[in-house]
C-alpha cells in the first residue's frame, strides 16, 4: 500500500493540567498507547506520515504549568524543564555564558519558527541519531530526571538514554521531568559544529560536540559526542581517553580525530554514505578541537 | 528610443496586494455545498500487470458515492502528440510507475475517500521493472509498453555539415559523458481542482498553468464540444513546467465523479504525493564530442543524449527536440550532430520544465567547452567571445538571431572586479578555497509548440474610461500579469490602476498555447499591444470626428486625449470614453487582437527552424566557497548579464533572473530524486534539498538591452535563461576552487570529497 502524508489519525485528547494528572493517565496506560507530546513537532508529522502507529490518546504536556524552567544554582547546576522549547535554551543567558555548547546546538535545529514550538526534551526523547541537542548534552554530562506515578523518580545519565533510532529507556509510564548538568568545569570551552547540505535549516548529517579544557598545556575533561554516524547519539570514548591528561600537540589531535572516526559505526543512506561520515567526523573532531583551544 | 510612460517602469505587481493579505483563492481554496473529495489509491509495485480489482468493500463503506478504476475511461488515453497518446487517467492493464493511480474514490470527506482507497483489493502480478535508460535500451530488457521496441519513447537524429570534417580539422577532440539530475519542478502549492458537472458541461476549478491543455482534454475525454468545457482560473502558485501544463488522474476521475454523482468534486495531492508521482524533470546523460582549434574555435560538435523518460511520453518529444535544435545557440558551430533517445523506465514521468531541454545539453558543451579551453590554455571568457554569435545571425539548422547581447555581456563581466580578482589565483587559507565561474547561454522566448500557438486578447472599456482585460493567458507567479496590464495602460496613455485583468475562464478569455517557453510577455504581451490599439483606433475615430482632425493625430497620453499640436483640442481620457460610448445610439468599445507569430515553417522532425521568436542570451559569473574538507560549497555571489531585449518591468526580470539561478544553483549544488528501484526515497522537503532563504548569494543583475524586433517593445524572454546559464556557472566556480570538473549533477559535498581524496591518491 502506498499511502501519503494525511490528516491526523482519529484519536483521543488529553491536556491534563498537572504533572500528576499527567502521571494518573499514563499508569493507565495500556501498552504505551497513550502518548505523551511537547511541542509535537517531531509527533505530528509522524502521526500525518503513518510513520508511528497511532496512540489511543495524545497527551498535550502544555497544560501542565512550572515545566517550561530554565533555572540555574551554583552548586545543583542547570534544571532545563520538559517544556523549554528550544528557542528558550538557545537564548537563555546564563546557558550562553556557561554552556555555550549547548546553545550553540539549540540554535543549530531547524527554523525560529519550530524551535520556538518545539523542546529540547522532545528533541532527545525523539531519540534520532541526528537529534542536534544530544552531542552537547553528552558532552556536559547531562541527566535526565523520569518520573512516574506516585513520586516515582530516577535519574539516568545521558550516556545510558538512548537505546537505538527513536528508542529510548522511558517507560510508558513515565515522563521527562527535567534536565540536569552540573556547573561545568572551569576554563572548559566547548563547541557544536553541524555538517549539512545547506547552510542553515537542514538536518545534520554529521554533528560533532567537543568540550575541553586545556591546563598547564595539557588536556582534561575531554568529551565528544557525535551525532548521525551509530544508532544512537554516542561519546567517542576512546578519542577522549587518548587526548585526557596529554599534552596538546598537533599530531595528537590528528590521531584522536581518527579514533573518533573509527570509533563510529554511520550508515549508507540517501542523505550520505557511511564512508563520507567517517570521513567528517575525522574532520570536524579535529576542527572542534582546534576551536576549544 | 519612444518614450513610455508605463512600459520599463518598476511597477510593482497587481496582484502583489490580494497574495499578501491572503485574500487570492487558489484551487484548494474553493469548496461547495455538497461538495466530495476525491482520493487515488496508487499502485505499491513500479511494474506489475493488474489481475483483478475488486471495488465492493470500498463501495459499502457508508459516505462513499462512487468508486472509480481504469475501465471507467473506456481506453481513452492522452498525450502531445497523437502518436503519443499513451496515458491513461487511471492504470487499466497495467501500472508503469511506483504509485501510479490504479483506482479513486469520491467520498463526503476526506478521510473516508482516503480510508475506503484502502478497501479496494487489487491483485498485481509484478513484472520486473526497468530504472536506468541505458539498461532499458538494451535488448531483453522489460518493455515498459509491450509494444514498443527497446524502450524507445521518442528519437531525433539531427544531422547538418559534415562532423567528421569538422573533427578533422579540429586541433583538439574531446569525449565526455555528462549527467543532469533528477529534479523537481519545485511549486510550492500542490495540483486540485474542484470539479461540477451539470446541463452545462464541465465546470472547473483547476490548479493549471495552461489550462487550455487540460480543456482539450477533458472535451476530448468527455467527448463534448469545446463550449461546454468551462476551465476557471484561480490563483496559481507557480508551475515551471510539466504538471501544471498537463493533465492528471485526479483531473479526470473528479470530472468524471461530477457526473455520476451530480455533486461538485474536489482533489488536493498533497507535497508528499507531487513529490513521489508527479512530472520531474528528465534525468540525461550526455555523451559530447567536440573539435577545437588551437586558438579555441569550435570545429564541430556531436551529442548522443539518452533520457530517463520514465513511464509514459507526456511533453518528451519536445523536451529531446530542444535538446537539440538549441544546442547551435549561442556558439557558432559549423558542423554539428545529435541523436536524441527518450527511454521509458519504470520511473515517474519526465517532463518540461523551466529552462527545457536547453539546461541538460546547454551544460554539457559550456563545460566541455571550458575543459578543452584550459588544455589549450585559453581564458574561459576568451573562448566564449571567440565563438559567440552576433546578430544577426542564422545557425546551421536556421535557427534565425536578430539580436545577440551575449558578447557584450561576456565583455562586461571580464571587467568586473570579480572577475579579475580570480586570476590572481591565491592559494586557499585554511581549508576554504574560492573559485569564480562563467558561463554564457542562450534559451528562446515566445516559444512554440506543433499545433495552435497564438495569443490572443480583448480589451473592454468601460463607459467610465476604466479598462477590462482578457487574456487567455495565466500568470502562475511569474508576473505576466502586470506586464500586460501595463502594455495595455501604456497604449491607451492609462496607468495600471485603470486597467484590471480578468483571470482567466475559457468560456470568456480568448484561448491561448500556454504559459510555458517563455511565451507570455512576448505572444500574449503582442496580442495586448494589438487588442488596446484596437481600442485605441476607435477611440481617436470618435475624438478625430468631435474635433474635426485627422484621427492620426490623436495622442493618448498621461490619462488624458489631445490633439498633436493643438494642446487647446484635448479632453480627459474618461470623458472621451463616455462620449464614444454613449454616441448616436451608443457603441460597445471592444478592442480584440492576437499575437502574430511570422516566423517561418519549423521542421520538427530534423530539427530545422525555430522553435522561438526570439532568444535571450544570458552571462552568468558565479563566485563559491568550497570547504575542501567537508565539501561544503556556499555560493557567495553572482553577477549575471541577461539580455532580455527590453525589460518591461524591470522587478518582474530581476526576480525572475534571481530566481532562475537560484533553481539553477539548486540544480547545481543540492537537488536530486535519490532512487531505489522506481521508489522515490527522499518525498519530503526536508530530503529532497531545494536551495533555503539562507543559501542564497548576493545577486547582480546588469541589463543588456537589444530592443528584439519581433517583441512588443523589443522585450524577449526573461525566466528561463538564467537557469540555463546558472550550472554550468557554478560548476565551473567549484572547478575554479577545487580544480576538479565534475560532470554530474548535482555537485554534492560527498562527490567533492571523494574527487579531491581520489586526486591525492
Ligand atoms: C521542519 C523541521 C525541521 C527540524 N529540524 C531539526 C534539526 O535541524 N535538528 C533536530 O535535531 N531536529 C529537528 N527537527 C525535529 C524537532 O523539531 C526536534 O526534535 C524538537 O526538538 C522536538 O521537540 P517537540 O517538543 O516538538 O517534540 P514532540 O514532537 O512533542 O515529541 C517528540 C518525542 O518526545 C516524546 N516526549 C516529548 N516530551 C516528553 C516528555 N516530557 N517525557 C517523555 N517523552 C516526551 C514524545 O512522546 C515524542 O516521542 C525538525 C522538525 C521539523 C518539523
Amino acid at each position: 500500500m502506498v499511502t501519503f502524508y494525511r490528516r491526523l489519525p482519529k484519536m483521543g485528547y488529553v491536556k491534563p493540567g498537572s504533572l500528576e494528572e499527567a502521571l494518573e493517565l499514563l499508569e493507565k496506560n495500556p501498552n504505551g498507547r497513550y502518548r505523551v507530546y511537547a511541542g509535537g513537532t517531531d509527533v505530528i508529522p509522524k502521526l500525518k506520515g503513518r510513520v508511528i502507529q497511532s496512540p489511543e490518546i495524545l497527551v498535550d504536556l502544555k497544560g501542565v504549568s512550572d515545566l517550561d524552567h530554565i533555572d540555574f544554582d551554583e552548586q545543583k547546576g542547570l534544571y532545563i524543564g520538559a517544556l523549554a522549547t528550544v528557542r528558550s535554551v538557545e537564548t537563555s543567558p546564563v546557558i550562553k555564558e556557561r554552556y555555550p555548547i549547548l546553545s550553540q546546538a539549540a540554535g543549530s535545529i531547524a527554523s525560529i519558527q519550530v524551535r520556538n514550538r518545539g523542546t529540547i526534551t522532545g528533541n532527545i526523547c525523539n531519540a534520532v541519531p541526528s537529534a542536534d541537542s544530544a552531542p552537547a548534552l553528552l558532552c556536559l554530562d547531562a541527566r535526565v530526571l523520569l518520573y512516574s506515578k506516585n513520586g516515582g523518580e530516577r535519574t539516568v545519565d545521558i550516556t545510558d538514554f538512548f537505546k537505538g533510532p527513536g528508542l529510548t529507556v522511558l517507560q510508558p509510564n513515565e515522563i521527562l521531568r527535567e534536565i540536569n548538568i552540573s556547573a561545568s568545569p572551569e576554563n572548559s570551552r566547548s563547541v557544536y559544529i553541524k555538517l549539512s547540505p545547506r547552510s542553515r535549516m537542514d538536518l545534520a548529517v554529521v554533528g560533532v560536540g567537543v568540550l575541553l579544557t586545556k591546563t598547564n598545556g595539557t588536556f582534561r575533561n575531554v568529551r565528544i559526542g557525535l551525532g548521525a554516524v551509530a544508532p544512537t547519539p554516542i561519546r567517542a570514548l576512546k578519542a577522549e581517553a587518548m587526548l585526557e591528561g596529554s599534552e596538546v600537540n598537533d599530531d595528537l589531535i590528528i590521531n584522536a580525530a581518527r579514533t573518533a572516526s573509527e570509533e563510529s559505526r554511520p550508515i549508507d543512506d540517501h542523505r550520505a554514505s557511511a564512508e563520507y561520515r567517517k570521513m567528517m567526523v575525522e574532520v570536524l573532531v579535529k576542527r572542534a578541537i582546534h576551536q576549544c583551544l | 528610443m519612444e518614450e513610455y510612460s508605463v512600459i520599463g517602469k518598476r511597477i510593482p505587481r497587481v496582484d502583489g496586494r490580494v497574495k499578501v493579505t491572503g485574500e487570492a483563492r487558489y484551487a484548494a481554496d474553493y469548496s461547495m455545498p455538497g461538495m466530495l473529495w476525491c482520493k487515488m489509491l496508487r499502485s505499491p509495485y513500479p511494474h506489475a500487470r493488474i489481475v483483478s480489482i475488486d471495488t465492493s468493500r470500498a463501495e459499502k463503506l457508508p459516505g462513499v458515492k462512487g468508486v472509480l478504476t481504469g475501465k471507467d475511461f473506456n481506453g481513452w488515453t492522452w498525450g502531445w502528440m497523437p502518436k503519443t497518446r499513451d496515458e491513461p487517467p487511471l492504470a487499466v492493464d497495467k501500472v508503469r510507475y511506483l504509485a501510479e493511480a490504479v483506482a479513486a474514490v469520491a467520498a463526503i470527506d476526506e478521510d473516508t475517500a482516503e480510508e475506503a482507497t484502502e478497501l479496494i483489493k487489487v491483485e498485481y502480478e509484478e513484472l520486473p521493472g526497468v530504472f536506468d535508460p541505458e539498461e532499458a535500451m538494451k535488448e531483453g530488457a522489460p518493455r515498459v509498453h509491450d509494444y514498443v521496441k527497446n524502450n524507445l519513447s521518442w528519437d531525433f537524429h539531427m544531422d547538418f555539415g559534415d562532423v567528421d570534417k569538422g573533427f578533422g580539422e579540429a586541433d583538439l577532440v574531446r569525449e565526455d559523458r555528462f549527467e543532469t539530475g533528477r529534479v523537481i519542478t519545485g511549486y510550492l502549492e500542490p495540483p486540485a481542482a474542484v470539479a461540477l458537472w451539470d446541463s452545462g458541461g464541465i465546470t472547473i476549478w483547476a490548479a493549471k498553468q495552461s489550462p487550455y491543455f487540460v480543456y482539450r482534454h477533458l472535451a476530448a475525454c468527455f467527448n463534448l464540444p469545446l463550449n461546454k468545457v468551462r476551465i476557471i482560473q484561480p490563483f496559481i502558485g507557480a508551475g515551471f513546467g510539466g504538471t501544471k501544463n498537463d493533465s492528471l488522474a485526479g483531473d479526470f476521475c473528479s470530472v468524471l465523479f461530477s457526473k455520476r454523482t451530480g455533486r461538485p468534486v474536489k482533489f488536493v495531492y498533497n507535497m508528499h504525493e507531487v513529490l513521489m508521482t508527479c512530472r520531474r524533470r528528465h534525468n540525461m546523460i550526455i555523451h559530447n564530442k567536440m573539435g577545437m582549434k588551437k586558438d579555441g574555435i569550435i570545429t564541430a560538435m556531436q551529442s548522443k543524449v539518452i533520457a530517463d523518460g520514465g513511464a509514459y511520453t507526456a511533453i518528451g518529444p519536445l523536451t529531446m527536440y530542444l535538446t537539440g535544435s538549441i544546442s547551435t545557440l549561442p556558439y557558432k558551430l559549423p558542423h554539428f550532430r545529435h541523436d536524441a533517445y527518450r527511454i521509458f523506465t519504470n520511473n515517474p514521468i519526465g517532463a518540461a520544465m523551466r529552462g527545457h531541454g536547453v539546461t541538460h545539453t546547454r551544460f554539457a558543451a559550456e563545460i566541455q567547452m571550458e575543459m578543452m579551453a584550459e588544455e589549450l590554455g585559453i581564458d574561459p571568457i576568451e573562448v566564449r567571445l571567440k565563438n559567440a554569435i552576433t546578430a544577426p545571425y542564422e545557425t546551421i539548422n536556421k535557427v534565425t538571431v536578430h539580436t545577440c547581447g551575449l558578447k557584450e555581456g561576456l565583455k562586461t563581466l571580464s571587467e568586473n572586479p570579480k572577475w579579475k580578482k580570480r586570476s590572481g589565483g591565491s592559494p586557499p587559507e585554511g581549508p576554504l578555497s574560492h573559485g569564480v565561474g562563467i558561463s554564457g547561454t542562450a534559451y528562446l522566448g515566445g516559444a512554440r509548440q506543433r499545433g495552435h500557438q497564438s495569443c490572443g486578447a480583448v480589451v473592454r472599456l468601460c463607459e467610465d474610461g476604466t479598462i477590462d482585460y482578457l487574456t487567455g493567458a495565466t500568470d502562475c507567479g511569474q508576473g505576466s500579469d502586470t506586464v500586460l496590464v501595463q502594455i495595455v495602460a501604456e497604449e491607451l496613455g492609462l496607468g495600471v490602476e485603470d486597467v484590471d485583468i480578468k483571470r482567466v475562464d475559457t468560456a470568456v478569455t480568448p484561448c491561448d498555447a500556454g504559459s510555458y517557453g517563455s511565451r507570455v510577455t512576448v505572444l500574449a504581451g503582442g496580442a495586448a499591444r494589438n487588442a488596446a490599439r484596437d481600442v485605441k483606433r476607435q477611440l481617436a475615430e470618435v475624438a478625430a470626428r468631435n474635433w474635426e482632425v485627422d484621427p492620426g493625430d490623436i495622442i493618448f497620453k498621461d490619462q488624458r486625449v489631445y490633439v498633436k499640436g493643438e494642446p487647446e483640442k484635448a479632453m480627459p481620457f474618461r470623458k472621451l470614453a463616455q462620449v464614444a460610448c454613449y454616441a448616436g445610439s451608443g457603441a460597445v468599445i471592444i478592442g480584440r487582437g492576437y499575437s502574430q507569430y511570422g516566423i517561418e515553417e519549423l521542421d520538427f522532425d530534423k530539427g530545422i527552424g525555430n522553435a522561438g521568436t526570439s532568444y535571450s542570451f544570458t552571462s552568468q559569473l558565479t563566485e563559491v566557497d568550497v570547504d575542501l574538507e567537508t565539501g561544503f560549497v556556499k555560493c557567495t555571489d553572482m553577477v549575471i548579464a541577461h539580455d532580455c531585449g527590453r525589460p518591461l518591468n524591470p522587478i518582474n526580470v530581476e526576480a525572475q533572473n534571481q530566481g532562475g539561478a537560484i533553481q539553477g544553483m539548486g540544480q547545481a549544488m543540492y537537488e536530486r530524486f535519490a532512487m531505489d528501484l522506481g521508489k522515490t526515497l527522499n518525498a519530503n522537503l526536508a530530503d529532497y534539498k531545494m536551495p533555503l532563504s539562507t543559501d542564497v548569494p548576493n545577486i547582480e543583475l546588469i541589463d543588456i538591452i537589444t530592443d528584439d524586433p519581433n517583441g512588443p517593445y523589443g522585450a524577449k524572454e526573461a525566466s528561463e535563461g538564467s537557469t540555463v546559464s546558472s550550472p554550468p556557472s557554478v560548476v565551473s566556480a567549484i572547478h575554479d576552487a577545487t580544480g576538479i570538473w565534475f560532470k554530474e549533477q548535482p555537485v554534492t559535498p560527498e562527490k567533492i570529497v571523494m574527487a579531491l581524496k581520489k586526486k591525492r591518491e
